[in-house]
């Protein structure tokens, strides 16, 4: 029964078809193409039907992977056709051509439109199949209303008003924004009492979608998914068709038990106890049978009942249930049972109280990861990468060793990198991460990357203990006929450095390990040799008494590389070959290297790397990043040395210029750590900065103001260090204004704050506007200066006065502003650091007679320059992890909250571009959430923070906040807590008196009045 | 969310392709070659789930079924649960199964335009629709005799049959 019989595609699919090669097939394809395009050029003489045919043709070469750069507008002009199969063709292709931005789409609006309002039914499913595979933000302001009625609309039939719901779920789901759904709460409650399963399901996605943006306007809708679990579980009033092998609706249940996840928690008992007796009888009453289909559909609903429970907090008994139900899952014959099963445990590892119980299921995870399944082994890898503590590190990181040996290419470098990870976080003793690590190596050391050698390297010189033991490791393992590169580098560093420690043991003496570690040479590329000449220089110095014969080999060495064509390996051979030389200052210059000094984890400098476009990206980024460098999350834990690259790894101390080079790098690394403490400090340049754009004040400034020569004063025999400071100064005697401003400069202040554009200002005679848009540590403001008169506004003067931290250009404002008009400056922002600095704009203005004088604060706020970031949690813990304490991670108990719901705290702490990641914390009561700080100094820095509030008392909670940087880390905390103190309209509101209409008011109230007098007392 | 469904040969040749966030033609391409590239290296008796995060990026699972000489692939994101997504593919096979009494890759290569016409009264917009497949079989026969006016019959001829045995 062919649905649409066309003759033409028919045959040119089977032309396809018999093409021998590529070729072939892309000749047939472009003469399809030209015949194509010739025909819709003369458009007069085709008919509907074929143009439905061509139209066809193009979508199955476009699958091809052939672009179609052109019949569009033939394809969307179809949809307009009065007919049904060509409406249908049109709405199909233009769905699969033509992406949701494509103009075209707009000239179809109308007859879309039309289509859903009308009255023919199959023409409204066409339509709104298209709009919900498109889902444009055109469509969404045009026809979301429509689609809304559709929905709700007692005469439309299910099959219309299934796909109206997943309409809108589409079209909201792309532009929250634009789709109304305030109100919707009673709406949904009545949609999930449809009878009708395909609308149910339909509904219940759509609730979904609602109640992951906003819970608490849903709650009226908890009982009634209890309830439709219920009728399916019980399998009551469920029709046949809906039946799937013998399971009721399946998809239904598990969407159900999805929307219930987003419910924080169920607070009625009664609801409760019916949802918790459903689970059960789900978690019991599932068995694994022999129909594969019939397994599928009953583990889908089984795991999302686990996945509920686990949500719900249920008590430990229930949860040990579901531990040992999933320690039977990963034993079972079918595979996809099995790798749920992993999959699941390893989320319940966030569960708290049950982490022993899975340990108890150590053995089979360790016997999934020789599955014959990458798929199932990659999780049983997951799960043990998750569950290894110091307990069973040994056991879980020696299991990963052995598992290397036989693993396939794919997974090595993986494998490679949570071994090395497991083994420095867990180590019980150092002398085992030691071994580890040269197994390591042995083992795949194309997937040990330097860094991770060198931190060996750097353990065992900042531990004497261990010496000795890692030397002779290392000596062992020269025996082996053949070694991978990296063995040979480290054994080589760890026998030059700790060599003589094995003093008379057998095969040890110097010309012994000389001998044994130049068999490597000949192997090894000239990275290494560097490295082996710094050894002999080394053996040769600790040969005491000297060696005549040793002496003789290695100078022979080093004048054979005096000439080589690698200049690394020239300057050290020249270099060494001069130094033995000298006999005992040899001692002093190759003496033992210095223990390594502490440093900040590197993972997070690596982080800053990241160059973001759009928030997605750079999460996909962020994942890549973490994926490959969780190996120096560990760095800080422990002393080590700023890598250096292999070229410098020399081991002498002072003369030569490789070494300097080495240690070029350590201060440099210093004297960057300093850099970055000392940004706490004023800038002294900055009050340079400062001191020019007062000077033209003090000039130009408003002549009525007689404080002016004071002002002068203040801000040349105190420096002015920063500009607030500065501000906070000028305004106090500054009080000539007459001219008092409309609203609340603060309340609008706080409000642009949140959001980009808005009036900054406002008085009688002028209004000023505000448009910001930022982009990572930039930021570009367009003021806009509208004189609200009919007489111009004179002598207009907008000065910036920036803090030391943002750099910031105004361009030039015109003194005088036309009656009525609007003039637009624009003003460039850098963020150099963090700070919570605010700058100001001294804005005046002559009108008639009066002289209006303000100060602005400037909404280029901290929070502008974040970039909201959504982590997962398996992203979010080993970074909140690894930034262990002050001063990466600050924490404060802040008294004195603004009681608000948690909720309310989201939000807020979403305005501020910090981004809440709902039950990533296992405490309801708890807020964890995530963003990405931009400066010039910073550049991408991920910020972490968590807010723990105690539902007994909501005017204190505990702040955490955590980035890779000292300064960052401090002031986002500080504006966190701001925001969290004072919120902002709320207590502010009062602070600003209402105008006073007495022009001469006593200067104490013109105090209060005056704007520049408010922000002084705000800052 | 569902993001991609497709149905490819064991040879990797595409058969049908839908992506519910749109990707340039060079993407699917690129897209449809990976996916093929690891599915042709599994073996037998194995999960139906694979990596899916080094193609698609983070977020992001696959699920396949093998079916004679076809590869039916759904893509979807941490919102779907991937058993059920499994099923529905099954629903998938079992309609088309009933559209065509014993489909085959032939059938799905020739009826392009009703393969086209199932999947969006399974699948809209990335969310599923509707899972009984006697509902899909209405669906798609009352669209049938809309079209039947303008209809003219071709008949397709079968090669294989009784392929339907995973």
């Amino acid at each position: 029964m062919a649905l649409s019989g066309m003759r033409g595609l028919s045959v040119f699919i089977s032309d396809i078809r018999n093409c021998q090669n590529k070729e072939q097939e892309r000749l047939r394809v472009d003469k399809e193409l030209g015949n194509v395009r010739t025909r819709f050029k003369n458009e007069k003489g085709l008919s509907p039907y074929e143009k439905k045919k061509y139209v066809w043709k193009m979508l199955y070469i476009y699958m091809l992977g052939y672009d179609v750069d052109f019949g569009h507008m033939e394809a969307v002009s179809l949809i307009s056709a009065p007919k049904y199969p060509e409406k249908q063709v049109g709405y199909i292709v233009t769905a699969c051509l033509l992406n949701e931005n494509h103009d075209f789409l707009r000239l179809a609006i109308n007859t879309v439109r039309n289509d859903i309002i009308g009255r023919n039914e199959t023409f409204q499913c066409l339509a709104l199949t298209m709009v919900g595979n498109i889902g444009g933000r055109d469509f969404a302001e045009s026809l979301a209303p429509d689609v809304q009625k559709l929905l709700i609309s007692s005469s439309a039939r299910p099959l219309v008003r299934k796909k109206a719901a997943l309409c809108l779920l589409r079209l909201y789901r792309k532009n929250p924004d634009v789709v109304n759904v305030d109100g919707w709460a009673d709406r949904m409650a009545q949609l999930l009492d449809e009878r009708d399963l395909g609308v149910l399901t339909s509904s219940m996605s759509l609730l979904v979608a609602l109640v992951s943006n906003n819970h608490e306007a849903y709650w009226s809708c908890l009982p009634k998914c209890v309830k439709t679990l219920e009728r399916l579980a019980r399998n009551q009033d469920v029709p046949q068709e809906y039946t799937y092998y013998g399971i009721p609706s399946p998809w239904l249940q598990v969407k159900t038990m999805r929307a219930l996840q987003y419910f924080p928690t169920i607070e009625d008992p009664n609801t409760r106890r019916s949802l918790f007796e459903v689970l059960q009888r789900i978690l019991m009453g599932t068995d694994v049978v022999k129909n594969v289909n019939k397994n599928n559909a009953s583990h889908a609903v089984l795991f999302e009942a686990l996945a509920l429970v686990m949500h719900l907090d249920a008590e430990k008994e229930m949860m040990s249930q579901c531990v040992a139900l999933l320690g039977k899952f990963i034993a079972v014959r079918e595979p996809n049972i099995r790798y749920l099963g992993l999959e699941n445990m390893t989320r319940m590892l966030l569960v708290t109280d049950v982490q022993d119980i899975i340990k108890r299921h150590q053995a089979q995870i360790i016997t999934s990861l020789k599955d014959p399944d990458i798929s199932i082994r990659r999780r049983a890898l997951d799960l043990l990468y998750g569950m290894c503590d110091v307990t069973n590190a040994k056991d879980i990181v020696e299991e990963i060793l052995q598992y290397l040996s036989t693993a396939e290419f794919a997974m090595r470098e993986e494998l490679s990198l949570k071994a090395a990870i497991l083994a420095e976080k867990f180590a019980p003793d150092l002398s085992w991460y030691v071994d580890v690590i040269l197994q390591l190596i042995d083992k795949a050391g194309d997937f040990v990357s330097d860094d991770i050698w060198f931190r060996v390297v750097q353990f065992v010189t900042n531990n004497e203990d261990l010496q000795p033991y890692a030397a002779a490791k290392a000596r062992e393992y020269l025996d082996k006929p053949a070694i991978h590169e990296t063995m040979v580098k480290v054994s080589a560093y760890l026998i030059g450095e700790f060599g003589h420690l094995l003093g008379r043991r057998p095969g040890c003496s110097p010309k012994e390990l000389f001998s044994i570690i130049h068999e490597k040479l000949p192997t090894v590329s000239s990275s290494t040799i560097p490295i082996l000449l710094s050894t002999y220089a080394k053996i040769l110095m600790h040969a005491q008494p000297p060696e005549p014969e040793l002496q003789n080999l290695i100078w022979a060495i080093f004048n054979k590389y005096e000439s080589c064509i690698d200049a690394e390996i020239q300057q050290r051979a020249v270099e060494y070959l001069a130094l033995s030389r000298k006999g005992a200052a040899l001692m002093d210059i190759l003496a033992e290297m210095p223990k390594f000094p502490e440093r900040q984890s590197s993972l997070i400098k690596k982080a800053e790397d990241i160059e973001v476009d759009t928030a997605e990206q750079s999460a996909i980024k962020l994942r890549a990043l973490q994926q490959t460098s969780n190996a120096l999350v560990v760095t800080d834990q422990r002393p080590a040395n700023g890598t250096p690259p292999v070229t410098q790894l020399s081991l002498v101390k002072v003369p030569s210029m490789s070494s300097n080079v080495d240690h070029h790098v350590a201060d440099q690394g210093l004297s960057q750590e300093n850099g970055t403490l000392t940004t706490v400090d004023p800038q002294p340049p900055s009050a340079d900065l400062l001191g020019d754009l007062l000077g033209p004040l003090a000039i130009e400034g408003p002549p009525s103001a007689d404080v002016q020569p004071q002002q002068n004063i203040v801000s040349g025999v105190e420096g002015v260090p920063n500009a607030v400071e500065a501000t906070a100064i000028v305004p106090v005697g500054d009080q000539t204004n007459s001219v008092q401003p409309i609203g609340s400069i603060a309340e609008r202040f706080q409000a642009l704050c949140v959001k980009d554009s808005g009036v900054l200002y406002e008085d009688p005679y002028i209004q000023i506007g505000i448009k910001a848009e930022w982009r990572a540590h930039q930021g570009r403001l367009v003021l806009f200066l509208g004189n609200k008169n009919t007489n111009p506004l004179l002598s207009v003067q907008a000065i910036i006065l920036p803090p030391s931290h943002l750099k910031l250009e105004l361009s030039l404002v015109p003194e005088t502003i036309p009656p009525r008009a609007q003039v637009q400056c624009p003003l460039e922002i850098v963020n150099l650091r963090p700070s919570r600095d605010v700058a100001v704009l001294d804005f005046s203005y002559k009108f008639g007679n009066d002289m209006v004088n303000c100060k602005l604060r400037l909404p280029a706020v901290l929070s502008k320059f974040l970039q909201p970031i959504p982590v997962s949690a398996e992203e979010f813990f080993p970074q909140w992890r690894s930034l262990s304490g002050p001063p990466l991670k600050l924490q404060e108990v802040v008294r004195g909250v603004k009681p608000m719901p948690l909720l309310g705290m989201a939000n807020l702490f979403n305005s501020f571009r910090l981004m809440v990641s709902p039950g990533l914390d296992p405490n309801p009561n708890n807020l964890v959430a995530s963003t990405t700080f931009y400066s010039e100094s910073t550049r991408a820095m991920l910020c972490l923070a968590r807010i723990e509030t105690d539902p007994a008392d909501r005017t204190q909670l505990r702040l955490t906040v955590a980035s890779g940087d000292p300064t960052l880390t401090f002031e986002l905390k500080e504006f966190i807590k701001e925001q969290l103190v004072s919120i902002p309209t709320a207590s502010r509101a009062p602070a600003p008196a209402p105008p006073a209409p007495q022009p001469t008011s006593p200067p104490a109230a013109a105090l209060t009045d005056d704007p520049g007098a408010l922000l002084a007392g705000l800052l | 969310m569902i993001r991609s469904v497709m149905v490819m040969n064991t040879q990797g040749k595409p058969r049908l392709a839908k992506f519910y966030d749109f990707q340039t033609v060079e993407k699917q391409q690129e897209l449809i070659r990976s996916v093929f590239g690891v599915l042709c290296s599994r073996a037998e008796n194995v999960s139906n789930f694979l990596d899916a995060a080094s193609i698609f990026g983070p977020d992001s699972s696959l699920v396949y079924k093998h079916y004679a000489t076809l590869y039916f692939v759904l893509v979807f994101d941490s919102s779907e649960n991937e058993l059920a997504m499994l099923d529905l593919i099954q629903v998938f096979v079992e309609t088309l199964d009933k559209c065509f009494k014993n489909v085959c890759e032939l059938d799905i290569v020739f009826n392009y335009s009703k393969i086209h016409t199932i999947l969006d009264e399974m699948i809209f917009g990335g969310q599923v629709l509707e899972t009984s497949s006697t509902e899909l079989v209405k669906a798609v026969e009352e669209i049938s005799r809309l079209e039947s006016a303008s209809n003219s019959i071709t008949l397709v001829p079968k090669s294989v049959s009784g392929w339907r045995n995973r």
